[in-house]
């Protein structure tokens, strides 16, 4: 029975539960340094300044403009070392190091490096670790790995016997770098020394630094769509500099890099794990959507759907080789949820799900046409020993790789991130002028007509897809055939 | 008139080895002023091979090849001035002389690379104990103007209490980390990996003798 009493009560906890709700609604603030200040403001590193403004000035200029400079954060927070550190250098009576890792920077950014320590970022030199002796080693040279692939992958950084960092290893500010310390990634990869700055952070461009060029061509990608257009017309708009940044309350005008994989927006808790909201691996030979695996210490790993979905409290093998006990697993729908959750802040429901299924229809496009076929092409090659076991010393090598690894990865690209100019010319159509023209001429030649036809056979033209191959007659002008001649009606 | 009378017993033998002693103690004198300036050069230094190994370096550094040509040689940092000072360090330094005949094969360029860093720390605290007084044979501090604006505001601002060697180590031989976070492993590590030895074999042939 209903008393006014009860009613009341009944009040309270509505009263209550909201408040409750509204608890765990995510904060739209990006995250603050929780620690006491007394933490920072070391006394020892108040007198650097005065020396370093007059020995690397521009340098000593950009940490005056910063935040950390507002808050009285000085050169010996971030610097400071202990004795056993390995990479521990004496510098004017203070004990410190070149280095700043992802762990120092923890100390007072903790939910960053932690967010960023499992991520695929941190994880940048062990992704690439099997194909550098292929890749840098055979085809470039040792010297290419410190100028090039360690510079975006990160470099395992070497210190010798006498403290100093070995110029094969650093400077280097890869996010993947594996620090003295041993934690992983460069927070100065994406943040920009010694200032810091928001806005820095927030621009495509400190995304573009890596990705871009022919096997990850965002920033290409990113330019050419129409949120990249939006973003160059509105940068003034883009209140980059504000503290909070939330999608819809501070800003509008245009989505960056930021804003889809790690923004916040009010349904969307924004994280330093960048490839949480990517369902698709979009860089491998064959796309497959991937579960995102948490395990208990806070690392992650991605896992292919096609195997079976871990169970909480089951063990698995972490990329670093040891065992992991899961503590969650985001299936890759979850994974989409909250993608296409960030696009219905400008988007309407069904513009995100059809626009999803263009995307999801080119990547299966290019798995069910070119990717597994090439693949499958090359294995039988490999198999029976028409090809030799190393990598890159065979034309048809150079056209796989291509096709995958560039212009694959172009396409797909360009199709998740709307530049119809990569999901067509730079990406699909280039894949199809390898295969086409290049690959599959490379696989009779090396093959001989006899096996070739039997791969081809047995990996395409009993695709629908590829099916148009079985009718070399039916005409068609776009090359000049027929014209000039009376038209057949 | 009173005539200049010596006292009595400045006779003649006192005069006589009066004279001969101040002569002698003049050609003493003048003899460690030669000894000193002779034992402080490069050639003499070098005589020992162990000493090749150090001067190698030095031969590649601003000290002996600067763009003034003024060349700094091992004495001219290593000994102080003076003629009794510099006597006085001949006399500690002659130890490293008994080391050479009678202690660790320093000639061996493992042993010597393994033994640098106390070397090095040994002549630091040198250096910091005399404030720094062979470089200012040279160097002025205010006299420092360097290439960049701020040189000179850095040395005569920021380096007021500051002793040269405080900041200014591993300039002309093998660097060697400073001794609060020198590490003796990882040192002997570098130095076996440097001539292909062994691990450990460091650690042996240090303490070996």
């Amino acid at each position: 029975m209903l008393t006014e009493r009860t009613l009341g009560g009944t009040g309270h906890w509505r009263l209550y539960a909201l408040l409750f709700l509204f608890l765990l609604i995510p904060p739209a603030v990006a995250e603050k340094v929780k620690l006491d200040p007394s933490n920072w403001g070391l006394e020892e590193g108040k007198a650097c300044v005065s020396c370093h403004k007059k020995s690397s000035a521009a340098l000593t200029h950009e940490w005056q403009s910063s935040a950390h400079a507002d808050a009285g954060v000085n050169c010996l927070d971030c610097h400071l070392a202990d004795q056993v550190d390995n990479d521990a250098i004496e510098h004017e009576g203070a004990i410190i190091a070149t280095i700043v890792s992802p762990k120092d920077c923890g100390r007072c950014h903790t939910k960053e490096f932690k967010e960023t320590e499992g991520s695929v970022h941190a994880k940048a030199v062990s992704v690439v670790k099997n194909r550098l002796p292929a890749l840098a080693d055979d085809l470039s040279g040792k010297e290419m790995v410190a100028a090039g692939c360690a510079q975006c992958h990160g470099s395992i950084v070497e210190v010798r016997g006498d403290g100093t960092l070995t110029p094969e290893t650093w400077p280097n500010s890869g996010i993947g770098r594996i620090n003295p310390d041993g934690s992983l990634g460069s927070c100065s990869a994406c943040h920009g020394r010694h200032s810091f700055s928001k806005a820095q952070a927030r621009d495509p461009s400190a995304c573009t630094w890596c990705h871009t060029g022919p096997d990850s061509p965002d920033d290409e990608v990113y330019a050419s769509s129409k949120h990249g257009m939006l973003y160059e017309a509105n940068r003034s708009k883009m209140n980059l500099q504000s503290d909070q940044w939330v999608l819809g309350k501070d800003y509008s005008a245009a989505p960056t890099c930021v804003t889809c994989h790690m923004g916040t927006t009010p349904g969307v808790k924004g994280s330093h794990d960048v490839g949480m909201r990517d369902a698709w691996s979009l860089n491998r030979p064959v796309s497959e959507r991937q579960y995102l695996v948490i395990f208990e210490d806070g690392d992650r790993r991605e896992l292919p759907e096609s195997q079976p979905a871990p169970r909480r409290g089951s063990e698995l093998v972490k990329l670093d080789g040891t065992m992991g006990k899961v503590k969650a697993v985001a299936s890759p729908k979850r994974r989409r949820q909250i993608m296409s959750k960030v696009c219905l802040e400008c988007h309407g429901k069904n513009f995100v799900n059809s626009y999803m299924k263009q995307f999801d229809n080119l990547v299966k496009l290019y798995n069910e046409k070119f990717g597994k076929p090439a693949e499958a092409i090359m294995a039988a090659l490999y198999e029976k020993e028409l090809l030799t076991p190393a990598p890159f010393d065979e034309p048809i090598e150079f056209s796989f790789w291509r096709l995958w690894h560039d212009e694959g990865t172009a396409a797909r690209h360009g199709a998740a991130m709307m530049s119809p100019n990569y999901a067509s010319w730079e990406g699909m159509h280039r894949v199809a002028q390898n295969f086409y023209g290049e690959f599959l001429p490379q696989l009779r030649q090396l093959a001989g007509e006899a096996v070739a036809n039997e791969l081809i056979e047995t990996h395409l033209t009993s695709l629908d897809q590829n099916s148009w191959l079985n009718n070399p007659a039916k005409p068609n002008p776009t090359l000049g055939y027929g014209i000039g001649k009376e038209s057949h009606e | 008139m009173s005539k200049l009378r010596l006292p009595l017993f400045i006779t003649r033998h006192v005069v006589i080895a009066l004279l001969i002693g101040g002569f002698a103690g003049i050609g003493f004198v003048l003899f460690l002023t030669e000894f000193d300036h002779l034992t402080s050069t490069e050639t003499f230094c070098t005589t020992c091979h162990s000493m090749e190994l150090v001067a190698d370096p030095y031969r590649q550094s601003s000290h002996y090849r600067p763009a003034s040509g003024v060349q700094a040689s091992c004495g001219d940092c290593h000994v102080s001035e003076g003629v009794f000072a510099a006597t006085w360090d001949h006399f500690v330094g002659s130890k490293d002389l008994f080391n050479q005949i009678f202690g660790p094969d320093y000639d061996d360029p493992v042993i010597n690379a393994l033994h640098l860093p106390d070397a090095a720390f040994a002549a630091r605290d040198w250096f910091k104990q005399r404030d720094s007084a062979t470089c200012k044979r040279c160097h002025v501090k205010e006299a420092i103007f360097g290439t960049r604006p701020d040189t000179v505001l850095i040395h005569t601002e920021d380096a007021k209490d500051k002793t040269c060697i405080e900041c200014h180590y591993n300039l002309v031989h093998r660097v060697v980390p400073d001794k609060a976070v020198f590490k003796r492993d990882k040192w002997n590590r570098m130095i076996e990996e440097e001539f292909g030895l062994s691990p450990g074999e460091a650690d042996k042939l240090l303490g070996g003798e």
